[in-house]
């Protein structure tokens, strides 16, 4: 009893010397932290620079090493600042339950613009955006959404939505062309995908995948598959191995880091892959043929500059072939030009609304 | 006495050892500003190759955690959860068993909380709210019970146990709230539950017109509680004298007369009951539903901050607080003062480094000539 | 489900595959605590394995500098590790916990400031396969065990090695009387320090090889924290296989299996009702309990474990 004693007398020392020394030490520095005060006293000053724009990036739980939407996001913000020379910061969230204190502290220090990366957000998003009117918001993959999980449009949110079956439907047409001519090494007319988790935004890929595998090539075989993971690589490199022993040739991944190992399971056997959301064709090349590509980094750097120049819009703003939102990526050398032409055709026929890729997986 | 002595997965436990003499100064406040004072240093030189400013670094880590009233709640936010699983773990180590399942226990709490504050969510709060708090407690504690009968009956170590449950749990919760049973028809394309009745919330405790936006909810209440009920129940009862009798040793033990198989399991629900609370916590004051893979580590955290706190009550509050303030002013000192998350991470490491190693301290004190405190 | 999904050739090779580097952990596991200290930084010390592994390897373009300096990381982090557990008594669970957040941030923000915009590079050397000479013609077995990465049998020979080492040895007996009877080791002229320093750098050491197996051995990268909690189960895995070598090679064989049917399963029906995805993926734990639970049962684990030494001579 008398040690737990000494020990909680030595925890509280501990507790208050730590807090009394960090406290000592932040007394003496000039906050580094731009303070809603002096940026109003800037703003205020008679100087011709205008008011310095700010603005704060939330990721979600993926960090901005996912390899996937939270470092594209990321890239987005980096060329914004370099381009538009605003002030900007990110934020990295390490639980769910830091969402609402993350976008918080950026509205709470009048930053002009606040990015939530993904639909996780949407609830943390419209929590905070509803007690700051005045800030304004984006969020990436979602719409803000009140506690009953109803959607909510704020005047003070732009919902960023991606058409990810349209991506999934391109790189499909390039995959089904090949698989059905039989070209290089797809040559068991036999096409897969991973996905991360079953979820919309991952299965949306999928789905645009499928469907133009059913309408190009009918008679291919198609296999889905999920690593329960975006992180484990692995984990992914398994389910590609699975997959290509059950003579998948072109493998598509929609699994963050996790797909690194699908990728790297086709590499080493030898198949084609194809990599989603950034052009992953340096990952592997040689056997990644081509990316289905999500420029969150577009949306993300347009709606800074938007807020920039003052044409932020709020409410839905979509990103998809129509505007370059979404598309293919670099082609490997491998893709015979029929199959280019194929997919640039379906690329005008989505935007002219000729076709509208399926949203839904047709093969689970 | 040592710590790991007790934390030995399956449990031989040292007698405590003889206290010496000690000198002055390593009982006073000058062996923590030591150790915080070497962290302190050494964090600021990873800053500092990373060509950040410490000085502000630290700064902006104290301002998130406690600069301003709303920052102490988000602080205590996060500190309430770890202090419970902190007890979770803490209850077990004082019994000579590892539960490494605080984590996993934490989220069969939850969502058993989930379940049953959505499945009656027309219910007045009268009835609801304790519905809901004895479902995240029986949730954890069932979990936490299976290491526990799996240890009696098969003699199966709880470590094994406890770390294959915190994976399934997780699994099963991919299953529950991406696309089976529980899964929200209308949740925003977030996997989740459908959202627990308004009687299951727990209420803001903080008014509005005291601190704008705070969202510190009534969870603190019962995280005071159970810290109270944690200290009753060992130090008050005789289920708790017989529980130390064991951590002080079988021989101990043996004498008091106690039956090690029901101990086994009564201990192992006890821990899971404190780490259901925590999540139901979650669950009815933070996200009023079950998100998939919401508080991720806590459970983890909860070794360090039982061990820290020498698992005594007011220890491990005042570690949960720690802990609390560090995920806190963590996040603002990457908003703020632009240092990687990581970085963060880094220096957190060190802190709990050098505090496990104070005895680094004591040691340059002994050689210095001073009888030092022997541990 | 056919009992191609079961037994088949590919899910066998899977099993090895993902068994590899929980057995390197396990492996680590069981010389630190037969020396009497328990390491719970095999997973920091897996984690630094990988990060500097492909680091270097795309620093140098050596195959085998990298796989040293992976090997390297994971010694120095143990050596943390002992200074604080062994010469300063610390709390073991502690350190090992402080080490494992460490290692997470640090991989993390190296991996960001190098490879952030680009991603690992797709140059950079691989651990190679190893063909067992004449196999080839040898229908299934060639498929299971014909061609594993270099390292997959690595760690099978370091399994044999350390169980001769252990139970056939002087000084590995000396050494696991350190874990059991420090005082009367060090009675007899077993230096307790020095044997508990040495076996705590070997755990680093085979940490960290499993570490090098996922990104050089498996698949060429590093992503942050990839890892994924092996270290754990290689905690797991050396407690079940009763703090032997041999055993913790049939522990990390069992979870590996439940791993691969995890994966081969995908898509299985019972009856009309297709088994979720998710679920799938808890095989590998709960095959884990309940093996455990019905067959190996109680174990005993070293009788000094975790327990810090203190000289009378100090």
């Amino acid at each position: 009893m008398r040690e737990d004693q000494q020990h909680m007398k030595r925890l509280l020392a501990f507790a208050l010397v730590g807090t009394f020394v960090f406290a000592a030490c932040g007394g003496g520095a000039g906050s580094p932290s731009p303070s809603p005060a002096a940026s109003s006293a800037a703003a205020a000053s008679p100087t011709a620079t205008p008011k310095p724009v700010k603005i704060g990036l939330v990721t979600d739980v993926g960090g901005l090493n996912d390899k996937s939407f939270n470092s594209l996001a990321n890239q987005g913000r980096l060329d914004a600042e370099k381009d538009f020379k605003v002030t900007t910061s990110v934020t990295e969230s390490k639980k769910q339950e830091d969402y609402v204190p993350n976008l918080t502290n950026y509205a709470q220090q009048s930053y002009d613009l606040v990015i939530a990366v993904g639909f996780l957000m949407t609830n943390a998003t419209w929590k905070v955006a509803k007690q700051f009117p005045n800030v304004k918001f984006a969020i990436i993959d979602g719409a803000p959404a009140d506690d009953a999980g109803n959607t909510q449009n704020l005047p003070n949110v732009a919902n960023l939505f991606f058409k990810e079956q349209e991506a999934g439907y391109l790189v499909g047409v390039i995959a089904a062309t090949m698989a059905k001519n039989k070209v290089g090494k797809a040559t068991h007319n036999t096409l897969c995908a991973m996905g991360g988790i079953p979820i919309p935004p991952v299965d949306r890929y999928i789905a645009g995948y499928q469907d133009a595998i059913k309408t190009i090539d009918p008679s291919a075989t198609i296999l889905n598959g999920y690593s329960n993971d975006f992180v484990d690589q692995a984990k992914g490199k398994e389910v590609g191995l699975n997959h290509i022993s059950k003579g998948c040739d072109i493998l598509f991944q929609v699994a963050g880091a996790s797909g690194l190992g699908y990728i790297a399971a086709a590499k080493e056997k030898g198949v084609y892959a194809i990599g989603v959301d950034a052009d992953q064709a340096d990952v592997a090349p040689g056997t990644i043929i081509t990316s289905a590509l999500k420029r969150v980094n577009k949306a993300v750097y347009d709606t800074i500059g938007a807020v920039q120049k003052g044409t932020y819009k709020a409410g839905d703003n979509f990103f998809s072939a129509a505007n370059d939102g979404v598309g293919y990526g670099k082609l490997d050398a491998a893709v015979p030009a029929d199959a280019k032409a194929a997919a640039d055709q379906a690329l005008a026929d989505i935007k002219s609304g000729k076709i509208t890729p399926k949203d839904q997986l047709q093969v689970k | 006495m040592t710590v790991a002595s007790q934390t030995s997965p399956t449990g031989p436990v040292a007698a405590p050892s003889v206290r010496q003499p000690t000198a002055q100064w390593a009982q006073g406040p000058l062996v923590p500003l030591v150790s915080v004072g070497v962290a302190l240093v050494l964090g600021a030189v990873f800053v500092l190759i990373s060509g950040n400013d410490p000085i502000a670094a630290y700064s902006a880590l104290v301002k998130g955690a406690f600069g301003s009233p709303y920052d102490i709640t988000e602080t205590l936010i996060n500190a309430i959860p770890l202090t419970l699983a902190g007890l979770s773990v803490a209850v077990a180590f004082r019994t000579g068993l590892f539960n490494i399942g605080a984590q996993g226990q934490l989220l069969v709490g939850a969502v058993a909380a989930g379940a049953v504050g959505a499945r009656f969510a027309d219910l007045p709060g009268v009835l609801l709210l304790p519905m809901t708090l004895l479902a995240g407690i029986l949730g954890g504690a069932a979990y936490g019970a299976i290491a526990g009968w799996l240890k009696a009956t098969r003699g199966v170590n709880e470590v094994i146990t406890t770390i294959m449950q915190n994976y399934t749990i997780v699994f099963v919760m991919h299953w529950l709230l991406q696309n089976g049973p529980m899964t929200a028809p209308n949740a925003f394309g977030t996997p989740a539950s459908a959202p627990i009745g308004a009687g299951a919330v727990l209420p803001i405790i903080v008014p509005d017109t005291l601190v704008p936006l705070s969202r510190l909810h009534a969870g603190l209440v019962l995280a005071i509680l159970a810290v109270v009920v944690f200290w009753f129940l060992l130090w008050r009862t005789a289920l708790g004298y017989e529980l130390r009798a064991v951590g002080l040793g079988p021989r101990a033990a043996a004498q008091a007369g106690i039956e090690p198989k029901r101990r086994m399991v009564v201990v192992m629900a006890i821990a899971g009951g404190f780490a259901g609370l925590a999540g139901m916590i979650q669950v009815s004051g933070v996200f009023h539903r079950v998100y998939d893979g919401f508080s991720a580590g806590f459970g983890f955290d909860a070794i360090a901050v039982a061990l820290l706190g020498k698992n005594s009550p007011i220890g491990i509050a005042l570690a949960g607080l720690l802990f609390g303030a560090f995920a806190r002013g963590g996040a603002i000192m990457q908003s703020n003062a632009n240092i990687s998350s990581h970085l963060v991470e880094i220096v957190e490491a060190i802190v709990l480094f050098v505090i496990a190693a104070e005895t680094l301290i004591r040691a340059i004190a002994k050689r210095r000539g001073t009888p030092a405190e022997a541990l | 489900m056919t009992i191609e999904m079961l037994l088949g050739a590919g899910v066998l090779a899977a099993t090895l595959r993902l068994a590899t580097p929980i057995l390197f952990a396990a492996l680590g596991g069981v010389i630190t605590e037969r020396s009497g200290v328990t390491n719970i930084a095999l997973e920091g010390c897996m984690l630094v394995g990988a990060f500097f592994g492909v680091f270097v390897a795309d620093k140098t373009g050596s195959l085998g500098v990298a796989i040293a300096a992976g090997v390297l990381a994971g010694i120095v982090l143990a050596a943390l590790h002992a200074v604080a557990a062994v010469t300063f008594r610390a709390d073991q669970i502690v350190t090992g916990m402080a080490l494992n957040i460490l290692a997470l941030g640090l991989t993390s923000y190296l991996d960001y400031e190098a490879y952030a915009t680009t991603g690992t590079p797709s140059t950079i050397p691989l651990v190679p396969d190893f063909v067992v000479p004449g196999l080839s013609q040898v229908p299934f077995v060639s498929d299971v065990i014909g061609r594993q990465n270099t390292l997959v049998w690595a760690a099978i020979i370091a399994t044999v090695v350390l169980q001769l080492y252990l139970f056939r040895t002087i000084p590995g007996l000396r050494l696991r009387a350190v874990g059991e009877h420090p005082r009367a080791a060090d009675t007899v002229g077993v230096n307790v320090y020095t044997t508990r320093y040495l076996a705590v750098l070997a755990s680093g050491a085979l940490a960290a090889l499993g570490g090098v197996y996922l990104s050089l051995g498996a698949v060429g990268s590093f992503s942050d924290n990839m890892t994924g909690g092996r270290g754990f189960i290689g905690l797991a895995a050396m407690i079940f296989g009763r703090w032997t070598p041999i055993g913790a090679l049939v522990a990390s064989l069992i979870f590996g299996y439940g791993d691969a049917l995890s994966v081969s399963l995908q898509g299985v029906t019972i009856g009309d009702l297709r088994v979720p995805v998710q679920l799938l993926s808890t095989i590998p734990y709960v095959l884990t309990i309940l093996a455990v639970a019905g067959f190996v049962g109680r174990s005993r684990m070293p009788a000094a474990d975790g327990q810090p030494y203190e000289s009378e001579g100090h």
